[in-house]
């Protein structure tokens, strides 16, 4: 399995989580971060199931949701399920590192949920 | 600072406007607008358009001088204001403080955009490049689909129902069907989109849980205003329309980013500072033209600009206290949801629309009675770039 690809950023003064970067914290305006990487599995907090699909993804629905990790990351992902109905706030998702778009065949990796049953 | 005023205002009707480019739609806004005023052959000392995607949608850049050659404006100032879908408002901004500061006395903005002349699936990507490239967008986000996360949180935390979202669809329609400049000219019924097995056709799902009609078409159009000093709108034939305020606030890019992703702040903090620097409170605005690019927003954004307490706009809407006649009339052009959502067009068509009930302009079935102040929300992004106008009508 690919190793997930995301980089956030803990402010050093107040310890905001960032992702994704900003060259000063959103909550004290320090410049000095520490880098983290999203840890565990995460808790979805919003969904939605797109029937209307942009120009690029030759599919029926996608699912989209944000989730937070066990570190305080949260992140927007695809996730894997036949139906948003199968989902709820609060649910615990594995995350993986997978192709999420593929664009004039060059692919695009990005993180990808499956719920935890 | 000067106090500005609107002298002219025009727009031309939304909708699939194949004859037209997207220079031919922003001259025919602009010529409205300055014979609205009667400026005759008098100069325009700067012109402002808001356009989001000529880049993306058309292969041109640079509208703004091509429009200030094509409606012989030379050598007035020009230049193109770019801020998704809150451009409209932007560029009216930039032309206030413009005429404001003392620097130019007649500004004219011209906001506009052509969407239907690529598919929907790519007019759907182009809107979506407003997300975040790498957090957001490659995951095939839109923004249906940016609403439809934001409404199920609503939903939870503020008790909005699927009936409280679909009556205002059909408050906004059956006022779109009244207005001739609007995209959609058709009422629609709860039976039709929501209550009969016919619905499930009639209305599909769009982005859970929204559908169909919880969303803004696709359209192309044009609107204008144009604004000089509040001591010179007397030379000007018709009624002026004051800027009693305005505001403008930026949220997070991205929606993981914020707090309580339900808060839309930057709709707060906008609306405040126009209220505030026109010394009204949101009981005093008279109507507001919202930015319903989805159902959900309109119930959001009255209960963001203060028109209702939280979790009370939804049943305003189906007790009529937003319908024309109620105690907050809001979005009696149609909205987005019926008149259109020509992204650069929307925040200077909203403006219009204020200014033609400012001056009992839209005939008696739309007409708001009394109609002394009147506010708008033109909303970027998913509300990370945010503009509100107060308007007032200038008494004689």
């Amino acid at each position: 399995m690919k190793e997930i690809e995301i980089t956030a950023y803990k402010c050093k003064k107040c310890g905001k989580v960032h992702f994704p970067f900003h060259d000063r914290c959103l909550k004290c305006r320090s410049r000095e971060f520490e880098t983290i990487h999203p840890k565990g599995n995460a808790t979805l907090l919003a969904y939605t199931q797109i029937f209307n699909l942009p120009w690029g993804f030759d599919q029926r629905f996608l699912i989209i949701g944000v989730a937070e990790f066990e570190n305080g990351v949260k992140a927007m992902g695809q996730v894997k399920a036949g139906d948003a109905a199968e989902l709820k706030p609060g649910m615990k998702l594995k995350p993986s590192w997978d192709v999420v778009r593929v664009t004039a065949g060059e692919k695009t990796y990005g993180l990808v949920y499956q719920p935890i049953k | 600072m000067r106090n500005v005023a609107i002298i002219g205002a025009g727009m031309i009707p939304f909708g699939r406007r194949d004859e037209d480019t997207l220079l031919d739609m922003l001259a025919y806004a602009g010529l409205k607008a300055l014979d609205d005023a009667g400026m005759g052959e008098k100069s325009v000392d700067a012109l402002y358009v808001a356009n989001m995607g000529a880049g993306i949608l058309q292969h041109q850049t640079a509208i703004a001088s091509s429009l200030a050659d094509r409606l012989s404006l030379l050598p007035a100032a020009a230049d193109t204001v770019e801020n998704g879908p809150a451009s409209g408002a932007s560029a009216i901004k930039n032309g206030v403080l413009a005429v404001a500061s003392g620097y130019y006395d007649y500004v004219l903005v011209v906001g506009g955009e052509k969407m239907r002349e690529v598919t929907g699936w790519r007019a759907t990507d182009f809107v979506a490049t407003l997300t975040h490239p790498q957090t957001e967008y490659i995951y095939g986000i839109t923004l249906p689909g940016m609403a439809g996360m934001f409404t199920r949180l609503y939903m939870e935390k503020h008790g909005v129902t699927r009936e409280m979202l679909t009556a205002v669809s059909i408050k906004n329609q059956k006022m779109g069907a009244l207005n001739p400049y609007a995209h959609v000219e058709m009422a629609i019924t709860k039976e039709g989109i929501m209550d009969s097995p016919d619905s499930v056709v009639n209305n599909p799902p769009m982005a859970d849980p929204l559908h169909l009609y919880d969303a803004c078409p696709v359209s192309d159009g044009a609107a204008a205003v144009l604004l000089c000093p509040l001591e010179m709108a007397k030379q000007h034939p018709k009624t002026a329309v004051l800027v009693a305020g305005f505001g403008q606030a930026t949220d997070t890019h991205t929606l993981a980013e914020r707090e309580d992703p339900t808060d839309l702040k930057a709709v707060t903090l906008a609306a405040k500072q126009a209220l505030d620097m026109a010394k009204l409170k949101p009981s005093d605005i008279d109507f507001a033209e919202l930015h319903d690019a989805f159902t959900i927003l309109e119930i959001a954004e009255s209960e963001h600009v203060g028109f209702f307490k939280k979790g009370e706009g939804g049943k305003a809407v189906l007790e009529g206290k937003t319908s024309l006649g109620g105690q907050i009339p809001i979005n009696v052009s149609g909205g987005l949801k019926a008149r259109g959502h020509p992204v650069g067009a929307t925040g200077v068509a909203q403006v219009t629309e204020v200014v033609f009930q400012l001056r009992n302009e839209v005939g008696k079935d739309r007409q708001v009675k009394n109609a002394r102040n009147g506010l708008t929300v033109n909303f970027g992004g998913f509300g990370n770039n945010v503009l509100s106008f107060v308007l007032r009508r200038v008494e004689a």
